[in-house]
């Protein structure tokens, strides 16, 4: 089997462990009401480890999953918001972002409060006005709650993420983790 | 050249990707809760269920540690709660028997519907809802049980939400501080009101529906049940919750009221699903 295929088949079991965590123990690490969001996570390493397309492609999936337990949103925003945010956060990375010890940590903050924003507004756009009823305030508290989680667990979810994507095309343009963190090489400009 | 090619398979994977999620958004927000995507997710929800079961009963001492560690100083005032509610109940259960005993006979005589005994299915949570967005938990039972949409679910306390949508042997639970969740609710003087949720961590939000009554006169501390009026979704006198807060605004007839849950949402366990639906 080629290292592609393996890379993609631990991914996917990546996003298999982490959407059964999040659903049996995510509910448990509420902070003031707001739970942490792994599937974002994982989408925010691919988009740091992998580019672009990776962030893109895992953002789908891990969406997709989130979206299999949800049942007052349809099926396929999560998906939408994981996947954008995901190809976000990979392009950013190629192209702006610069080198910085800090940078998962930040990135992971940055993606997972824009993720809660981007849900609630495509979510609105796409007839889920229900999503606003909770108040605004509500929605900043999810934004910057689950932003935090993010930046605890950004170091752990991404070694992992890193190990789960080794021998893929997007890890090899973006190059091996160094010392538990992702390469220092920077994707070509475009 | 090459930069070119690959920035351009980016976009052309992204916009492939965009237009599946927007397909897959428009036909399951057009099935309306029917249809292939929701029996997809339906058998995804049941063949899931033994491993969230499984993986549940094995993290939930994990969980309940890092809640006790997320929330020590809640608990702590929490607990000293309760030992005052214990000493509290204690005195009162020697009367509390004498009363029930006359309650049951009165009740028995006016054949009221809730006190009737409505069958009930126990079931336990599998799924305490990890969404932020949503505030609903997945029970381990479903339509092979009897279980259907709209059956009201409550535990001991009270309410807990009713019954969102079912698949074969697992269903989802809309909780009562679901901003999409209304229960009609009696209040003082004849009046009825409707209490609706309006967010995971805030209390319920009560609107009066009848205006040609009086304004009730409610007081902080009073428990409110379920009106169980026709065409109302849940049954007579459930437990809904304790007003915390009544306060009358400036030139409005009728009180603002809030309402705490009787039922601690956060440490649900087992529910009971009532095979009711309305008449």
């Amino acid at each position: 089997m080629s290292p592609h295929v393996l890379a993609r088949l631990r991914i996917g079991l990546l996003l298999f462990v982490a959407i059964l965590v999040q659903t049996s123990l995510g509910s448990d690490l509420r902070v003031a009401g707001v739970a942490p969001d792994l599937m974002v996570l994982v989408t925010i390493c691919a988009g740091m480890a992998g580019g672009a397309e990776a962030g893109a492609w895992v953002g789908f999936w891990a969406g997709l999953a989130a979206d299999m337990f949800l049942t007052s949103t349809p099926l396929g925003l999560s998906a939408l918001t994981y996947c954008l945010v995901g190809a976000a956060i990979g392009a950013l990375r190629a192209g702006v972002l610069q080198e910085h010890r800090a940078l998962i940590p930040a990135a992971a903050f940055v993606g997972t409060a824009a993720a809660a924003l981007l849900f609630v507004a495509l979510g609105d756009v796409l007839g889920q006005s229900q999503l606003l009823d909770a108040g605004r305030s509500w929605l900043i508290r999810v934004a910057l709650i689950e932003a935090l989680w993010s930046t605890v667990l950004s170091i752990p979810v991404s070694i992992i993420y890193a190990w789960a994507a080794r021998g893929s095309a997007g890890s090899e343009r973006v190059g091996p983790p160094r010392g538990g963190m992702i390469s220092t090489e920077r994707l070509p400009a475009r | 050249m090459a930069v070119y090619r690959r920035s351009s398979r980016t976009r052309y994977v992204l916009a492939v990707l965009v237009l599946a999620a927007l397909t897959l958004v428009t036909i399951d927000a057009r099935s309306n809760g029917t249809g292939l995507l929701s029996d997809i997710r339906g058998k995804v929800s049941d063949g899931f269920a033994p491993l969230q079961k499984g993986t549940h009963a094995v993290l939930q001492p994990i969980g309940n540690f890092l809640t006790g560690a997320l929330d020590y100083g809640s608990l702590r005032h929490e607990n000293q709660t309760l030992r005052n509610q214990i000493v509290a109940l204690q005195q009162q259960s020697v009367q509390a028997a004498g009363e029930e005993a006359a309650a049951e006979q009165v009740l028995a005589e006016q054949h009221l519907p809730f006190v009737s005994g409505i069958p009930t299915v126990s079931v336990e949570i599998i799924d305490n809802g990890s969404s932020n967005f949503e505030n609903s938990v997945t029970i381990d039972k479903g339509t092979t049980s009897g279980i259907a949409a709209g059956q009201p679910v409550v535990a001991a306390g009270g309410l807990v939400g009713s019954v969102l949508s079912v698949s074969a042997h697992t269903a989802t639970v809309v909780l009562l501080t679901d901003p999409t969740f209304a229960a009609g609710v009696r209040l003082p003087g004849a009046n009825i009101g409707t209490a609706q949720g309006v967010g995971r961590t805030d209390p319920m939000r009560v609107t009066i529906d009848t205006t040609t009554l009086a304004a009730p006169k409610v007081k902080v501390g009073e428990e409110l049940v379920t009106s169980g009026l026709d065409f109302e979704k849940f049954p007579p006198n459930i437990p809904v919750g304790r007003i915390v807060a009544e306060s009358i605004s400036p030139g409005q007839p009728e009180p603002d009221i809030t309402l705490a849950p009787l039922v601690d949402l956060g440490q649900l366990s087992y529910l009971q699903v009532m095979m009711w639906s309305p008449q």
